[in-house]
């Protein structure tokens, strides 16, 4: 059979050149993007809400793959059998000049009602799955309330609560009891923005003025990647945060870590002076902020970072302390313990230390990374409240001697 | 014989008193003022044509920085903000700017000669409608003029990112406002559509022997004038927060950004139908005509076509499942959507009936028509997974949905419209694009289009969510993006190997004669370019491929044809309506008007108003003159002792 007549009447040559461009574009890549298994994969999950939701979307694909076959095949047959193959063809007496068949309409419309039937159910009993934690489990369930703000979010233990301060916050990582519902209340303060962990939940909008709510459960400790997925203004593609599952002994340690107040390094006065560590200044906007060793483990990297540094500079850390009073930062970010001012409306820092990522999920806790997120705002997260109208907020003025001892401080706060 | 499409005029009205300078009607033929004041449908849908290809590469441009932006991970192409212009004006331009007035240039061409009319209803208003929406496209646009740029709200304009409080540069105003210009013209469009289908069918066209795509024309128009008002009262809403400080939608005062989803959404799903169903009917055109034998199931094509337009008002929400509806609504916006998939469905199955039995003519336009059904079929699959609410869950704002409906907008709608302009250019301009550069295009497209957009769902799946400028290269989307950018690039060229062929073609491309694909509708019985009257005498339809029939039945036709023609001259001839100086100054006034109320300038704004108001009551007193045509039966002009020219 002659498919040429639905090709251009290429030349011997040209079709050559068709087929080698296609050959090379195709191996010229490295095609492993449809196995899907990356750290914000819808398809390969950890919790029995993203399952649910899997299981329906597998549904879908059977169903449609089916018709797709057989509804391709009868086209493609009808395409390549009833071709006109010569200009004789095309000039022949015209066919018969049928105007359709009912039984056959109506049967095919009949069987994509069934096929729709099979999707409908397995959908049905998934909406009310996911919608909320299951009845027998609202007893043991954790709750959680998140607020999203342009472009971080704010989690709330209301479970934890500090004397004479209200609930436990954190800011961008979420710390979780592996094996338990969690059911989270989602909140906003200014624009729309959506909650989603792909690997435990599809995603639910977090809307000024209305209460929404998602329920997740993380089946094993773990380190889960999310991300704001609703546009939300000009920095919405760097709106990250992180879920760290962990099971009920650890998570209860934590909790009691993070209902201290902020950490003081004593100095224990064998360390002389401060010692100012200068770190890189020519960062290009958009770079990436993590190492690639970070992504091997990071629920144990999660754990490295509550363990206070080995080498702590007591002198250094101490300025540090002063220059975040100095330089006003405190007058929005909150220090529990450590000085007094902030408000909830920006990330609270009491322990953004034992934190692995800063900038709403963006950059590796690092000092040099810390630094980048001090001196260059705008570059990092353009348009943040950290930056205004050229420099930083208050026009606070930094010499690479505060970046180091504001980095120190600030990494000391585990 | 159907009164409707008798002349009301008589003889003596052509000797009406002269009036005043003020009611000045040009008569040239040629030149800019022809154009300018031209109510002739053909020559409106051919400058709508023109506007909305313009935008189209203008919105392919955009599309073509993004894709370069997400290139690679952490790209410097654009900035955050730069890039979310991009995609905000993207989709602004490509659906109100590219493909609906692609749309509506095919209306206005064709459906008149498919049901044997003479013009639109209203040829007037007709003419208010395009450069009222020329105004709306203008106003849309001064955002890149701009100190701060287009608006960065996305296509959506979700509230509250829409308010004074996140964007305070009056771009956002004239988003507003353009959009708003763009529904008034869509919805004088459309009623002018609708009563020209009711009214000026040719003798003997009832409603059931109507092209399908004159069917889908009218449904496509009750879609536009039911669903505008909807983001009318949206865009008034947004508009009154930004300019006088009411509270629809201001969070600090109490305001319900969600209305605004509701409201954009009860507009915007209809609107996806209002792009799909032209597209639907072209292909219902194509598919009999090259392999032909008539549209397999002719009534369930049509009836379902209504049937999508109906269901497309009840399933709004199901671009709200992450919204938090509760389990009730999400539940029945989801089995609504499901239900859509049925008379989707049914006009595939009748496509391929359509193809069965047939003699296929492997010619461009079925090319494109093919390559249509292959890529909505996949649409229309990943569309079915969309309906799945639990499953939208985890595809929603992600990058599947990104594929998804750049399938049914791309392989749908715009390969429709490719399809079209191939199928109709000898019609209008009588000359013929050549078959090997037209399916070099195609392939080019197609191959284009998919590499671009097939990864993408692997993206979404992957959990890589749209509107975001740029990504982390740990995240496993390097890969399908790079190859996305690529098949972009692909696909850039395969759209300048289309426009290029064209534009030549339209200059030098080969004459063909009349009805060069053997068609069936009526539209092919014409000259090619059809004379400024269409029919010289209003064809009697006696079957549903009426020109088919009249081909295998030409004695009886040309009997009855010069028997008309000699009623026609009874009643003093062809009536032609004068070209009209108005509707481009009504809508003059409504871009000045705009302009004013953007800036808060309220002497500006009314002095707009007052143009827009004063061109409309002098057109409306300006009276209906015209004058009269008298053809011999082979339609040539014969002289006439009462003609005033």
């Amino acid at each position: 059979m002659r498919l040429y007549s639905l090709l251009p009447h290429f030349t011997r040559w040209g079709r050559a050149a068709v087929l080698a461009g296609a050959t090379l574009l195709l191996t010229g890549c490295d095609l492993n993007f449809w196995r899907m298994d990356g750290h914000q994969s819808t398809i390969v999950v950890n919790g029995p809400v993203a399952r649910s939701q899997l299981d329906v979307f597998y549904t879908t694909v059977a169903v449609t793959m089916v018709i797709f076959v057989i509804v391709g095949s009868v086209l493609a047959y009808a395409t390549l059998k009833f071709r006109a193959k010569s200009s004789e063809d095309e000039h022949a007496e015209p066919p018969e000049q049928g105007h359709g068949n009912p039984l056959i309409e109506l049967s095919l419309i009949g069987a994509s009602v069934m096929a729709l039937v099979i999707i409908a159910i397995p959908t049905l009993k998934a909406i009310w799955f996911t919608y909320d934690v299951p009845a027998e489990e609202k007893a043991n369930a954790y709750e959680v309330n998140a607020t999203g703000l342009q472009w971080w979010f704010r989690f709330d233990y209301p479970n934890e609560q500090i004397n004479g301060v209200g609930p436990l916050t954190t800011s961008n990582e979420l710390v979780i009891p592996a094996g338990r519902p969690i059911r989270i209340n989602l909140r906003s303060n200014d624009v729309i923005h959506s909650f989603w962990v792909p690997k435990l939940a599809g995603k639910v909008d977090m809307i000024p003025n209305r209460g929404n709510f998602i329920w997740l459960q993380a089946d094993e400790p773990g380190y889960f990647w999310g991300q704001c997925a609703e546009y939300c203004g000009e920095s919405h593609a760097v709106m990250r945060f992180r879920v760290i599952a962990l099971g009920p002994r650890e998570f209860n340690e934590w909790v009691g870590r993070q209902m201290e107040p902020a950490r003081t390094v004593k100095d224990t006065g064998d360390q002389p002076k401060a010692q100012f560590a200068s770190y890189r200044t020519d960062w290009k906007r958009n770079e990436k902020g993590y190492s690639g060793k970070f992504d091997l483990n990071p629920l144990d990297a999660w754990r490295a970072h509550q363990e206070p540094e080995k080498h702590e500079n007591a002198a250094l850390i101490a300025k540090g302390k002063e220059l975040f009073q100095a330089k006003t930062c405190f007058s929005c970010h909150v220090i529990r313990g450590h000085m007094v001012g902030g408000s909830s409306a920006y990330p609270d820092l009491t322990h953004v230390g034992a934190r692995t990522t800063i900038a709403a999920g963006l950059l590796e806790n690092n000092p040099e990374q810390l630094a980048r997120w001090i001196t260059h705002p705008n570059e990092v997260k353009p348009g943040n409240k950290m930056y205004v109208n050229g420099y930083l907020a208050n026009n606070i003025q930094l010499t690479p001697d505060d970046v180091s001892a504001l980095v120190a401080y600030l990494s000391s706060l585990k | 014989m159907d009164a409707t499409v008798k002349s009301h005029f008589t003889a003596k009205e052509e000797h009406a008193p002269a009036k005043s300078f003020v009611f000045w009607r040009p008569t040239a033929k040629t030149g800019l003022v022809s154009w300018l004041t031209t109510v002739d449908h053909k020559r409106i849908g051919f400058l709508y044509g023109l506007f909305a290809l313009f935008f189209f590469l203008v919105g392919g441009s955009e599309a073509l920085m993004i894709r370069l932006q997400l290139m690679v991970p952490n790209n410097n192409v654009l900035t955050a903000i730069q890039y979310n212009q991009m995609f905000t004006m993207h989709g602004t331009t490509m659906i109100f700017l590219a493909v609906m007035p692609l749309g509506a240039a095919f209306f206005n061409i064709i459906m008149p000669l498919q049901i044997g009319a003479r013009d639109v209803a209203f040829p007037r208003l007709n003419a208010f409608s395009l450069w009222t929406f020329v105004a709306g496209a203008i106003i849309v646009n001064i955002g890149w003029f701009l100190p701060d740029g287009p608006p960065i709200t996305s296509w959506v304009g979700y509230a509250p990112l829409t308010s004074k409080l996140y964007h305070p540069s009056h771009s956002t105003d004239f988003w507003v406002l353009g959009l708003q210009l763009l529904g008034v013209a869509s919805i004088a469009a459309a009623l002018n559509f609708i009563v020209t289908i009711i009214n000026l069918r040719a003798p003997g066209m009832t409603m059931m022997r109507l092209p399908v795509f004159t069917w889908m024309t009218l449904v496509t128009s009750f879609l536009i004038i039911l669903s505008f008002p909807a983001i009318t009262i949206a865009l008034v809403e947004v508009m009154m927060d930004r300019q006088f400080g009411t509270n629809f939608f201001e969070v600090s005062n109490g305001g319900m950004p969600i209305l605004w989803q509701h409201l954009f959404w009860i507009f915007g799903h209809p609107e996806v139908y209002i792009l799909i169903l032209p597209a639907m009917g072209i292909i219902s055109e194509i598919l009999p005509t090259f392999s032909r034998k008539p549209l397999f199931g002719y009534p369930i094509v049509v009836f379902s076509g209504a049937c999508i337009g109906f269901l497309g008002f009840t399933v709004w929400s199901h671009h709200m499942f992450t919204t938090g509806m509760g389990t009730v609504a999400t539940a029945a916006f989801s089995l609504a959507t499901m239900a859509i998939a049925v008379p989707t469905g049914v006009k595939i199955f009748n496509w391929i009936g359509t193809l069965w039995g047939g003699h296929l003519r492997m010619r461009t336009p079925m090319m494109f028509a093919l390559g249509f059904i292959w890529m909505f079929m996949i649409g229309g699959f990943s569309g079915v997974m969309h309906a799945a609410a639990p499953a939208d869950a985890q595809q929603q704002d992600s990058y599947f949905v990104i594929a998804h409906f750049h399938y049914v907008l791309i392989g749908g709608s715009i390969f429709a419209l490719l399809a079209g302009i191939h199928y109709w250019f000898p019609l209008i301009v009588g000359r013929q694009v050549s078959d090997f550069w037209g399916k070099l295009s195609f392939w080019v497209i197609f191959v284009g289009f998919n590499v671009t957009f097939f990864p993408m769902h692997f993206l979404g799946l992957n959990g890589m969510p749209r509107r975001t400028f740029t990504y982390d290269g740990n995240l496993g989307w390097n890969t399908a993006n790079f190859i996305a950018t690529i098949g972009a690039m692909i696909l850039g060229v395969g759209i300048a190997i289309y426009f290029g062929v064209m534009i030549y073609t339209y200059f030098k491309g080969t004459r063909v004669g009349r009805d060069p694909w053997d068609g069936r509708t009526l539209e092919w019985s014409l000259p090619n370019p059809p004379p400024e009257y269409n029919y010289h005498v209003i064809p009697t339809v006696h079957a549903r491929d009426a020109y088919w029939y009249e081909k295998h039945h030409r004695e009886e036709i040309a009997k009855e044809t010069a028997e008309h023609r000699k009623e026609d001259e009874a009643h003093g001839g062809l009536h032609m309506p004068h070209q009209s100086i108005y509707p481009l100054v009504a809508s003059t006034g409504a871009l000045i008007g705009a302009f004013g109320a953007c800036y808060h300038d309220f002497a500006v704004a009314i002095t707009g108003g007052i143009v827009l108001l004063a061109g409309i009551y002098l057109w409306s007193l300006e009276g209906n003159e015209g004058y009269h045509l008298h053809l011999d039966e082979a339609g040539r002009p014969i002289e006439d002792p009462h003609a005033k020219h």
